[in-house]
């Protein structure tokens, strides 16, 4: 025993200068404006941190170049692709062939980069959390008076900060298809939006998935089934509504729908799947009923055929949802005049953003719930009894 | 005086489990608290409650008069806490690390240089500024992780387990450094399992097991009581049928529970009496002729006095 625990022992140890301990009682609600700095600085101090691990040395800037080469290279080549397969003997006009190799391009590359945001977007997030955990770092960041809320937005900023960057730099490159013409540049802002909203989206939803679960493997497992779901699963699912609703001629065999599956599939499935968003914004581009468009027409409406063009001035089957009649003893589907030019195109991307930005709001939400060690409610899920320790 | 930290009737209930089962707890300002118990006592979840990490099943918390449930905010911005296992972030020098905790307690970019640097001074990591978190030894780690509960000037520090995985001289240099800490007027709440760590430091110690406490109080007054049921190691000059006899007087000795023969020929004595009561028996034992050459009390080891007091918890526990 020392002496200076034994002189303590001896008398009240000498006192120290607290704060009166009863004026603390009692919940108190900071100041909005307070409330407010205080989570920006919060955002901020995990942002900068997060940035200077993913940015440090050449590493981040190396990627970044190679991504652009690889970038310019594939527009190059697909350019050239495009320019032998162009049948001369369809437009005519060297003007329409510049222009519909434009447009094609334009889709190429906006397919790319939505493909490279689905990859990598929740994969940088995937981790965010849970590494945190793994590392036993969470807990040093969670006892700083920092919400669960700046924690969160700044986990989500810095990792979708280089996937924006990513998606910057391919602006000049995309910008490229004004030389070719046929995209104007409104086209490439929504694209670029629908990009923007769909990092956004994927990446609160990989950081979703690594609040949820303790390991960042199984987060990275969950996070890409969930992105899987979304691109591959959607287009399966309207395609198999399709087939359930397509007319098929006979007798015997009922058409337009079997059980609930009856008439347009329901829109929110292609919510989510950014590909179908971007063919629904080179659709845009194009006055010809061009691959993108019969594509997004087939997959939407159900094999209706209710889009396009209105040059065309005729008529086409009327959706699967309208019963079906008899001519000349073989049942058919009714027609009905094609829509007017520019109503029923175009419209699909809005309302992808929109979904998606809803999304992220309920996934940051959520995830809030999960980081917060105080307000931790688990729905559904079976509660692990932590790791006991002394 | 009022206490800084009070914890009433604190109860963590897990599914099956039972962590924490009603502690009550008071520390009063400026003391260095240790809480002892063995390992899966209920120590770490205690603090764990008291660092806003953990939701009490029942029971109530404060730190410095904020209410751990209710104001989880404000007891972070009093208190600093270094977990048990923490982790160091990758990629990360030494002065970003501090810089870091410093941005998420608000503190001004103009004050946070010279913060840092005082701060790596207090914990000797002042020729480490510039280094990567990940290269420093665990000793140099736990003084980082250490300062990182240190920049914004807390009351209270909880400390779970600091001295583990530290080698001699690393402890010895923890414990300079929360001596300081005391000087400089903090709190300090302290955990471990191992006793003589905690005795030469805390100015009082509370025991628990089972996620309840046992004793709690100012050091010299709980080592009272724990001696009871002390070991004594007796080394006789003696051999063979001469080292029997001598074990067979000291197990007459109504202070002895047990004597038994070690391998390297020194006897063990379960010793019930205090201290008094052991002077005279080696009075007694030095004049019936016995050559004495060490007669001690063994260092106290918590796990073993542990053993004695819950048993003797449990003995009360079934008499009644």
């Amino acid at each position: 025993m020392t002496d200076e625990a034994i002189h303590v022992d001896g008398a009240t140890p000498e006192p120290v200068p607290t704060q009166p301990i009863a004026r603390n009682r009692g919940f108190r609600r900071p100041h909005p404006m307070l409330a407010a700095r205080r989570l920006f600085g919060g955002i901020s101090a995990v942002g900068v941190k997060e940035l200077r691990g993913r940015m440090r040395g050449r590493r981040a800037f190396v990627v970044l170049t190679l991504y652009l080469l690889l970038l310019a290279g594939f527009a190059w080549m697909y350019e050239l692709i495009l320019e032998r397969q162009y049948n001369t003997g369809l437009g005519g006009s060297a003007a329409f062939a510049s222009a519909s190799i434009g447009q094609e391009l334009f889709a190429g590359l906006m397919m790319l980069v939505t493909l490279l945001v689905v990859l990598l977007a929740p994969a940088f997030t995937a981790g965010a959390i849970s590494l945190e955990r793994e590392k036993q770092t969470l807990d040093l960041l969670v006892t700083t008076p920092i919400s669960s809320l700046a924690i969160v937005i700044g986990k989500l900023l810095s990792a979708l900060t280089y996937v924006f960057l990513l998606i910057g730099a391919s602006v000049p490159l995309t910008a490229m298809v004004f030389v070719f013409g046929g995209v104007a540049p409104d086209d490439v802002i929504r694209g670029y939006i629908v990009l923007v909203a769909t990092a956004f989206g994927l990446g609160a939803f990989g950081l979703f998935c690594s609040t949820l679960v303790k390991r960042t493997q199984a987060a990275t497992v969950i996070t890409t089934f969930g992105v899987m779901a979304m691109t591959l699963g959607s287009i399966f699912i309207l395609v198999f509504w399709g087939a359930m609703t397509g007319v098929r001629i006979g007798p015997d065999v009922p058409s337009g729908g079997v059980g609930p599956i009856k008439g347009r599939p329901p829109e929110v499935v292609a919510y989510f799947n950014p590909f179908i968003a971007q063919a629904d914004i080179v659709c845009g581009t194009q006055t010809t009923y061009s691959l993108w468009c019969s594509g997004v027409s087939q997959l939407l409406n159900g094999n209706s055929g209710v889009v396009v063009f209105t040059d065309f001035g005729g008529t086409i089957d009327a959706p699967a949802s309208e019963p079906a009649v008899e001519e000349d003893g073989v049942r058919v589907r009714p027609a009905v005049a094609v829509q007017p030019f520019g109503v029923a195109r175009d419209g699909f991307w809005p309302k992808s953003v929109a979904a998606w930005l809803v999304l992220s709001v309920v996934l940051i939400t959520l995830s809030v719930q999960l980081v917060s060690p105080t307000r931790r409610w688990r729905p559904g899920l079976p509660r692990r009894s932590p790791r006991r320790s002394s | 005086m009022t206490p800084i930290i009070r914890a009433e009737g604190l109860v963590k209930r897990y599914d099956r489990t039972v962590a924490v089962a009603g502690v009550d707890l008071a520390v009063a300002p400026g003391e260095i608290f240790g809480l002892v118990g063995p390992n899966g006592a209920g120590k770490t979840t205690t603090l764990r409650i008291l660092a806003t990490l953990l939701q009490p099943s029942a029971g109530e918390a404060e730190v410095a008069g904020f209410s751990v449930t209710r104001n989880p905010d404000d007891v972070r911005r009093v208190l600093g806490f270094m977990p048990d296992a923490f982790g160091v972030y990758d990629d990360m020098k030494v002065w970003e690390y501090l810089d870091f905790f410093a941005r998420c307690y608000g503190i001004p970019a103009a004050r946070r240089r010279q913060m840092i640097r005082d701060l790596l001074d207090l914990v000797d990591l002042g020729g480490k500024r510039d280094t990567y978190v990940q290269a420093l030894s665990r000793g140099m780690q736990q003084r980082l992780c250490l300062a990182h509960a240190l920049v914004h000037d807390p009351q209270v520090l909880l400390l779970d387990e600091p001295a583990s995985g530290l080698d001699p001289r690393a402890r010895v240099e923890l414990r300079e450094l929360l001596r300081e800490l005391r000087a400089l007027g903090k709190t300090i709440l302290i955990s471990s399992h191992i006793l003589p760590e905690l005795e030469e430091l805390c100015t009082s110690v509370a025991i628990v097991d089972h996620g309840r406490m046992l004793a709690q109080g100012r050091v010299a007054e709980i080592e009272r009581r724990l001696r009871f049921g002390a070991v004594l190691r007796v080394h006789v000059l003696a051999e063979g049928e001469e080292l029997e006899a001598a074990r067979d007087h000291f197990g007459a000795d109504p202070d002895v529970a047990s004597a038994t023969i070690l391998e390297d020929g020194t006897i063990e004595l379960g010793f019930r009496g205090d201290d008094a009561a052991s002077a005279r028996l080696l009075a007694r034992s030095v004049a019936a002729g016995l050559r004495i050459v060490t007669f001690a009390r063994a260092a106290s080891d918590l796990e073993e006095l542990f053993l004695q007091v819950t048993s003797a918890e449990r003995e009360g526990a079934s008499a009644a």
